[in-house]
């Protein structure tokens, strides 16, 4: 037979300032397991999102990202009439040429600065990307130095809000608009006329071209054709495995998550420990007597077990609830892979927080053992007489 | 001391106790001064007193923009100017992208004027000079990729579309880093076709005092021209890169400040029960005429023994295990020297102090102001 849950949870609730204790010092371990993965969280979900199935992206071979690519004019040519490419409402193919430029500018409130990302983009770019929408302001008008910029990059960098101007190339750009990118990798950029922005820095080429295809079945014999083609030098992705490739950035992050809960998981394990090892030896009486009345040494086991499990969730409950306040806060920090600032939200979603939750079940079980396995070995008689 | 004894004897009442609570503040301390390491890698500079006179000049739209070749004779005449080299950071890979490397094209014949603390044997130098396509590298490169001399290599680009071959013909030893792979700008740039473009010129100065001016008279010289230019002290150069990172000492300290929140709960967890445990023999003693001072001081010797032998544990075990294991193989480069700083260690200690003192001082207070009789009616 087992002991009521009851017995468990008045117990805690004598020894309050001890419980308290332990379960605070669980749920600050929990609190920053969750704090550093729901970065992660937030790094990865830009980059998944960010792709769609449809799209193909075409980058120069081993240039590996977008940024360090070149796309010849004459290769743009010759891809751009490839069959298995949807065209849009007016006809044409859905294909945007563009082209990346890195601009180090000054973040808000520093000397010091990050490069950000100027895509330039062909007419068609919009659509390919319907995540896209204008808040403030207006597009940019083609053949001029005007930009749109993302809310998330008109937050942390300075000289970005609208009607703001910056030089760079040749002459002064203006920000003439901002825009949202529903969470996506293009919530980073800064976006411009493509031909405009080639011009501006005597570039040769594209540094990436980016088309719809029409199906799936269309899409895989477009990457062979376009992968096989003796006459380009570029490769062909989705987009989506593209940008999945990119959450390799958040792995700094994960590793010291991983890190941290190790090494804070096992100092709350043995304070866990400290206090169930007293909490036996101050019951050791009640032990006896429940002995005695007829509950069996499994029993015992398992009810100062659930009390040690029972501790640890609620500590890690308090964790999530500490947590819980930075869910949706922006920031942002280097994506190496493309050597630009890449902007995010912490996320707190429904895995995380049920991770943390069997961690911190996890930890209850392995401090609880011990001092449970002691309680259920202790002869009766012996736990009778003790004071 | 003539307490020693009895705070001993106390200790080791109950030994697993102490033992764990020894654990556990010796896993967090190790975490303490982990991060303080992290903190102290990420903002690592060279102080070399060559290395404070160098001045990179760059592109002022960013390092993805490249300088015509022309304008290393327009610095070279620029006033306290000591030597020019040219460099880019070609970011090649070796089989794999996960085999990352820092590898620069140099202008050779000027490199090691520039980069006094790039030591070379003066016969590797030689042959780096005679041939075209001969590349050196750190000795700490070298042995994770265990490559020999005569050994080829060949890199992929990634910026520059050409896959480029070398021949190493020795290693570079150095006090700053030793993972650093060079070859000559020249094969780069034949293999290129000669596009005849920079992506950074570090300019000597001819002393630290005229840095700035230099800066600023290279900087006007471009100015208002289609490359313009932003030079900066290879201090400030490196410090971009940190920010780069975003706020990342921002994020450790907080990290930083719930471990050592997390041990004061754990220290004074702990010696709250065992004081409590105790308050009828307090009382007893008390009673036999021992002064509120000396016990509250018999108490508190108590967890600062227990909180200072969890930073031994802590810290020193932190020393140890740098050193044993290979942190940069571990990381793969990422991190570089990752060794624990005397003020590291300081500091871990002055947090064990501190819980110490926190911990046992309050719960030895409040049963010590408890009066005998108070104490004596107490039980378990």
């Amino acid at each position: 037979m087992a002991i009521p849950l009851k017995y468990n949870i008045r117990n805690l609730f004598v020894r309050k300032v001890s419980t308290a204790m332990t379960v605070f010092s669980i749920s600050l371990v929990v609190a920053v397991f969750m704090a550093l993965m729901a970065l992660a969280t937030g790094m990865d979900k830009t980059f998944t999102s960010s792709g769609d199935p449809r799209n193909v992206l075409v980058i120069r071979k081993s240039a590996q990202v977008e940024t360090n690519s070149t796309v010849r004019k004459s290769e743009y040519q010759i891809i751009r009439y490839l069959p298995g490419i949807d065209t849009g409402a007016n006809g044409q193919p859905q294909l945007s040429p563009e082209v990346i430029v890195l601009l180090n500018i000054p973040r808000r409130g520093e000397q010091l600065g990050a490069n950000v990302i100027v895509r330039g983009v062909g007419p068609e770019g919009f659509e390919l990307r319907p995540q896209l929408r204008m808040v403030k302001g207006r597009l940019f008008r083609p053949g001029l130095r005007e930009m749109i910029v993302s809310l998330n990059i008109a937050g942390r960098f300075q000289n970005t809000d609208v009607g703001n101007q910056m030089k760079f190339g040749k002459g002064m750009w203006t920000v003439v608009g901002h825009f949202d990118a529903s969470r996506t990798a293009f919530d980073s950029e800064m976006w411009a006329d493509v031909d405009e922005l080639v011009n501006e820095f005597g570039r040769e080429g594209y540094s990436s071209l980016l088309l719809r295809s029409r199906d799936p079945k269309a899409q895989r014999e477009l990457i062979s054709q376009i992968d096989g083609d003796r006459r380009l030098s570029v490769e062909a992705f989705s987009e989506r495995e593209y940008y999945d490739k990119q959450t390799i950035a958040a792995i700094g992050i994960k590793t010291l998550a991983t890190l941290m809960t190790i090494f804070m998981g096992i100092g709350a394990c043995f304070a866990a420990m400290n206090t169930m090892y007293a909490a036996v030896s101050n019951r050791t009486r009640e032990i006896g007597t429940m002995r005695a009345i007829g509950f069996s040494r499994a029993s015992i086991l398992l009810s100062f077990l659930i009390e040690a499990v029972l501790l640890a969730l609620v500590g890690g409950a308090v964790g999530c609830l500490l947590a819980l306040p930075i869910n949706g806060i922006t920031t942002g920090s280097a994506n190496f892979s493309t050597f630009s600032e890449v902007t995010y939200n912490f996320r707190i979603t429904f895995p995380l927080i049920a991770t943390a939750l069997a961690l911190s079940g996890f930890l209850g079980v392995i401090g609880g053992f011990l001092p449970a396995r002691t309680a259920a070995r202790q002869p009766i008689i012996e736990a009778l007489r003790s004071m | 001391m003539k307490y020693f004894r009895i705070i001993w004897k106390n200790c080791m009442r109950n030994k697993r106790r102490t033992i764990l609570t020894i654990l556990s503040v010796g896993f967090s301390l190790f975490l303490v001064t982990f991060l303080r390491t992290l903190m102290v890698e990420f903002s690592r500079t060279n102080e070399t007193p060559t290395a404070v006179r160098r001045i990179a000049v760059h592109r002022s739209t960013s390092l993805q923009e490249d300088m015509p070749e022309a304008y290393r004779k327009r610095i070279e005449t620029v006033q306290d100017v000591e030597q020019v080299v040219g460099m880019d950071w070609f970011g090649g890979i070796y089989k794999e992208p996960k085999n990352f490397f820092a590898n620069f094209a140099v202008e050779h014949e000027d490199f090691f004027d520039v980069f006094p603390e790039v030591r070379l044997d003066t016969a590797v130098k030689q042959a780096f000079f005679a041939q075209r396509s001969a590349a050196f590298c750190g000795v700490k490169l070298a042995e994770r990729f265990g490559w020999k001399v005569g050994d080829k290599v060949t890199l992929l680009g990634t910026i520059y579309p050409a896959d480029l071959e070398f021949i190493l013909v020795g290693f570079y030893t150095s006090a700053v880093d030793e993972r650093t792979f060079y070859f000559r700008r020249d094969y780069m740039q034949e293999a290129l076709g000669k596009p005849g473009k920079v992506g950074v010129f570090f300019v000597l100065a001819r002393s630290l005092e005229t840095t700035p001016r230099v800066i600023e008279r290279i900087d006007s010289m471009f100015r208002n021209t289609d490359a313009e230019t932003l030079s900066e002290t290879e201090r400030a150069f490196q410090a971009g890169f940190q920010t780069m990172m975003g706020n990342v000492q921002g994020l450790v300290l907080s990290i930083m400040s719930v471990v050592v929140f997390m041990i004061l709960l754990v220290v004074g967890n702990a010696m709250a029960m065992s004081i409590r445990e105790r308050s009828h023999e307090i009382a007893i003693m008390k009673s036999l005429g021992f002064q509120n001072e000396s016990l509250i001081g018999i108490l508190l010797s108590e967890s600062l023994l227990i909180s200072l032998m969890g930073g031994i544990v802590g810290c020193f075990g932190a020393i140890v295990l740098f050193r044993t294991i290979d942190m940069t193989r571990l990381s793969q480069g990422f991190l570089q020297q990752f060794q624990v700083e005397p003020l590291t260690l300081a500091l871990g200690f002055c947090v064990a102090l501190g819980v110490g003192i926190i911990s046992g001082g309050l719960p030895a207070v409040h049963v010590v102001r408890l009066t005998v009789s108070d104490g004596l009616r107490r039980v378990g």
